[in-house]
């Protein structure tokens, strides 16, 4: 620090403005804490910006534009259904700024500080924020980490924003691309590439593993894998891309798949292979913190990294990168330092997967639950029998209930249908209340909805569902 | 295949234990017998050795926390065996681990009978059931889930359920261990009605301010929380006060301290005041005895087995010296040393700390002037001894400079009145006072 710079005195420092950190900085400020939200860029974070918000917007419009061609059958003709490229970004970008707006000011009417630029520890409890006007110094009594993270990029594909686009550039694209190659299976790849299908490219996934979305229950893959299919997207699994030409405008890749070697021909190639913590310009050694091998950071249950005053949340500490989890993390360390005994006590964290269908998650499958040592029962229920799934031709898919046998005690519920990311909250509330299957299907669910197959799940685990035969 | 490995009985009739360190983090590969773990009974630091070779999957229970006997602390698997883990696809792998180990807190337990084998799998789902706000009241008013008793469906803990735990403390702790391991042999490890918090007026209403600083009572000083509350509110306590003219034996030390310079050793005060504690201890046997309130009986021992309190960084410890009837003045130095350096290494064990009869306390080094030492249940008496002062005293009708030591004699009302307490001090004094006259004792 050179000498006559002067460091303003504050409680907390938050560095990060995404969902975590926003969220941290309103909560702190809310509980009396003086507090400094430091962001690079527009607060939201990626969630905002680049990720979550933006993605569900362009999927949103590809669905919209995917009914409009595809509803001949209830009567709807629709011709000449057009994609205006720049008026979809356009729109997207009117929704992204209403909510970066709203974060604005949420954290304006909490009193939190935003200063933009680059955040830098300079010793413990001081720290350097090289801003577009210099330099500014902060002292701080805690501060909270919510870096996040970003996507990773291959040594083969490096990202160049024109032809090789990582998910950012591919959210940001004002024209449709004839044909996409998306390297990387997982779920930013599949929503993506359904969405790019959907607006009338010709899309080809490649996977490493012999699945699709990696993690993910197989059955519930199945029927999004049938989907995309039908989309005509060409999937090839056991595969890897080892590097790439550009010739005639078309990016040429060359990849191994499944022991074959073949060339595949984009307009443009997306490479979705993970996210990694952004934990390495911070100057963390400054106050004594080092990140995993893998750019993570340690916490306890407070969210306390190794150094007392130092908060990590989000994408930067173990568990699911979800922007939920982030969240919620950011409330307890507001919490802990505000003095409340505050912990992340959560017993599940929902996962969402925006396909066709939707793919929702909460707690554990049954056979995570049998590696436990527990015994199980489990009920499903499909959509196809569902009288609000069939009137909006969403029929496909199906959920299940994992249930501990002995109690009744709901371990998980998966789902894969429509509106499943909406349907695993009542999924999530569930587990947290320790509900078991009859919780589930004494309550009484309104008619004709969705909800109704988390009832008959229910029901079936424990023999009574009315919408079903009984299985033997 | 993996083995889970749980918390053994480090000592006998221990039931639980504090994780103090992980030696060995996830993915670490180990050999069999590697020490993996430290924990902390109520006694003891002890290290654990990993029971097989293999690569460490999960660590059930955090640095920090409480595990009970039978409680899985560490999952392994054959070597090279894929850590548990949490991409950032795989979210739902991530909360389901979670489900199992919530971050920071140790495994589930519902409170059960001690001695009984806990296991995480009897919890329905394997977790305390309770909704999140009963969870944030818990941690609101510092109760800890695992010991209440839920009496909701499926034993779901209900925010009603906390309340009445943390005001009634009807359930008490599954094993409040001390009072049972410590016992000696001959009194029987019944646990007197749980020590009646209902004596304890309703604490004021706590105002939190966020410069507090929240420690869990843990370890050690859980220990001798619960002990000393036990002790306590069940025995009226009384303490007599006294001073001793330790001038002769002063003297006497010198001389002899003299003569075993040679051979480097030098001897302390106590070892003297044991030998005239002893002989007091003989001629007045109801302070040699411990209560069994259970039966009713005072059990007058037979051995003269001393605990001596020694102060260390994480508490008080009584490490016992056996038998100071038979051993010379000596023996018992050199023993003494062993014990209080054993006792700050933290390395002594449970046997060196069971079949006390009575207690000293010597706060000589620290200061103070008069103490009210409690008792070391089922124990009877304490003794405190104070430092040794030049004082100016009245001897023949003048005024002259002795040494003089205080006495603080802390005894049960129960089984013994105050006129026996200031014969016992008594006795003591006219030892002290007149070393020719202790050795004329000595056997």
């Amino acid at each position: 620090m050179v000498v006559g710079d002067i460091a303003v005195e504050v409680e907390v420092v938050v560095i990060g403005g995404g969902p975590g950190g926003y969220v941290a900085a309103i909560r702190a400020a809310q509980l009396g804490k003086e507090v400094v939200l430091i962001d690079k860029d527009t607060v939201g974070g990626v969630c905002l910006n680049r990720g979550c918000i933006p993605s569900k917007a362009v999927i949103h419009a590809a669905k919209t534009a995917a009914t409009a061609r595809k509803s001949e059958h209830m009567g709807i003709r629709v011709t000449g259904v057009e994609v205006d490229m720049e008026q979809v970004q356009a729109w997207k970008g009117g929704v992204v700024s209403k909510l970066t707006g709203g974060v604005q000011s949420l954290l304006k009417a909490n009193g939190v500080t935003v200063v933009s630029g680059s955040a830098l520890f300079m010793a413990d409890n001081r720290i350097g924020v090289e801003t577009p006007s210099g330099m500014e110094y902060f002292k701080y009594e805690h501060c909270i980490l919510a870096t996040g993270s970003r996507p990773v990029q291959i040594p083969a594909f490096p990202f160049d924003g024109e032809h090789i686009l990582s998910s950012t550039e591919a959210l940001a694209l004002t024209e449709i691309p004839p044909s996409l190659l998306v390297i990387g299976g997982g779920y930013i790849g599949l929503e993506l590439g359904t969405a790019f299908a959907k607006f009338g490219s010709r899309v080809t996934i490649i996977e490493m593993g012999a699945n699709l979305l990696p993690g993910v229950d197989p059955t519930l893959v199945q029927i999004v894998k049938k989907n995309l299919k039908k989309l005509g997207v060409e999937i090839l699994t056991q595969a890897a891309a080892s590097g790439y030409e550009i010739r005639d405008g078309q990016i040429h890749v060359t990849a191994d798949v499944q022991g074959n070697p073949r060339v595949l021909s984009a307009d443009k190639v997306l490479v979705t292979v993970g996210r990694r913590p952004n934990t390495e310009e911070l100057g963390l050694a400054q106050v004594g913190l080092t990140p995993d091998a893998r750019g993570f950071l340690e916490t306890d249950a407070q969210q306390r990294t190794q150094n007392a005053t130092i908060f990590a949340i989000g994408d930067i500490t173990h568990g699911p990168m979800l922007a939920h989890k982030a969240s919620k993390e950011g409330i307890v360390a507001a919490e802990v330092i505000a003095g409340h005994a505050s912990e992340m006590d959560a017993v599940a964290i929902p996962a969402v997967i925006f396909t066709d269908p939707e793919i929702a998650t909460v707690g554990l499958s049954e056979t995570e639950a049998q590696e436990r040592g527990m015994e199980t029962v489990v009920g499903k229920f499909p959509f196809a029998a569902n009288g609000r799934a069939l009137t909006t031709n969403d029929g496909d898919g199906f959920c299940t209930v994992v249930a501990e046998k002995s109690s009744g005690v709901v371990l998980g519920v998966h789902i894969v249908g429509p509106e499943a990311s909406t349907l695993i909250g009542e999924a999530t509330l569930a587990i947290e209340m320790g509900a078991t299957l009859e919780d589930f299907h004494l309550t009484v669910h309104a008619h004709p909805t969705l909800s109704e197959v988390l009832m008959e799940a229910a029901a079936d685990a424990d023999g009574v569902a009315v919408h079903i035969a009984k299985r033997k | 295949m993996t083995i889970a490995f749980k918390l053994p009985d480090v000592g006998e009739g221990i039931h639980e234990a504090e994780i103090v360190r992980w030696l060995v983090n996830v993915g670490d590969t180990v050999r069999e017998f590697e020490p993996i773990v430290e924990v902390q009974t109520d006694k003891a630091l002890v290290e654990l050795p990993a029971p097989t070779s293999g690569t460490v999957l999960e660590i059930k229970a955090q640095a920090g926390s409480l595990a009970f006997v039978g409680d899985v602390i560490i999952v392994f698997g054959e070597k090279g065996a894929e850590a548990l883990d949490a991409s950032a696809t795989g979210a739902q792998t991530g909360a389901a681990v979670e489900t199992l180990s919530p971050k920071g807190t140790s495994p589930a337990q519902p409170p059960v009978a001690q001695g009984e084998q806990l296991d995480l799998r009897t919890l329905p789902a394997g977790r305390v059931l309770a909704t999140p706000a009963t969870r944030k009241l818990a941690r609101d008013l510092g109760v800890d889930l695992k010991l209440v008793t839920g009496t909701g469906k499926a034993g779901r803990v209900t925010k009603e359920d906390v309340r009445q735990f943390h005001q009634g403390d009807t359930q008490a702790p599954p094993s409040p261990p001390v009072a049972a391991t410590h016992s000696s042999d001959a009194a029987p490890a019944a646990t007197p009605a749980a020590p009646t918090r209902a004596a304890v007026p309703t604490p004021a209403p706590v105002i939190p301010s966020a410069d507090d600083e929240r420690v869990p009572l843990r370890g050690l000083r859980r220990t001798i929380a619960n002990r000393m509350v036990q002790s306590a509110f069940t025995a009226p306590h009384v303490t007599a006060f006294d001073d001793v003219d330790m001038t002769e034996l002063m003297a006497y030390r010198k001389q002899a301290n003299a003569l075993l310079a040679e051979r480097g050793i030098k001897l302390t005060f106590l070892p003297f005041i044991l030998k005239a504690l002893t002989s007091a201890l003989k001629a007045y046997p109801y302070l040699n005895a411990h209560m069994d309130d259970a039966a009713g009986e005072i059990v007058l021992k037979k051995d003269y087995h001393l605990g001596i309190a020694v102060d260390t960084p994480d508490g008080l410890l009584v490490p016992v010296l056996k038998h100071v009837d038979r051993k010379s003045i000596l023996d018992i130095a050199s023993e003494i040393k062993v014990l209080v350096d054993k006792t700050q290494a933290r390395t002594l064990d449970v046997s060196e700390m069971r079949g006390g009869t009575f207690t000293i306390s010597n706060m000589g080094p620290i200061g103070g002037l008069f103490a009210t030492p409690i008792l070391n249940y089922p124990e009877v008496g304490i003794l405190g001894v104070h430092k040794i002062e030049e004082k100016p005293v009245v001897r023949n009708g003048e005024i002259v400079i002795r040494s003089m030591m205080n006495l603080s004699l802390s005894f049960d009302h129960r089984v013994i009145d105050g006129a026996t307490a200031v014969r016992f001090t008594n006795h003591m004094k006219r030892l002290l006072e007149n070393p020719n006259l202790m050795f004329l004792e000595m056997n």
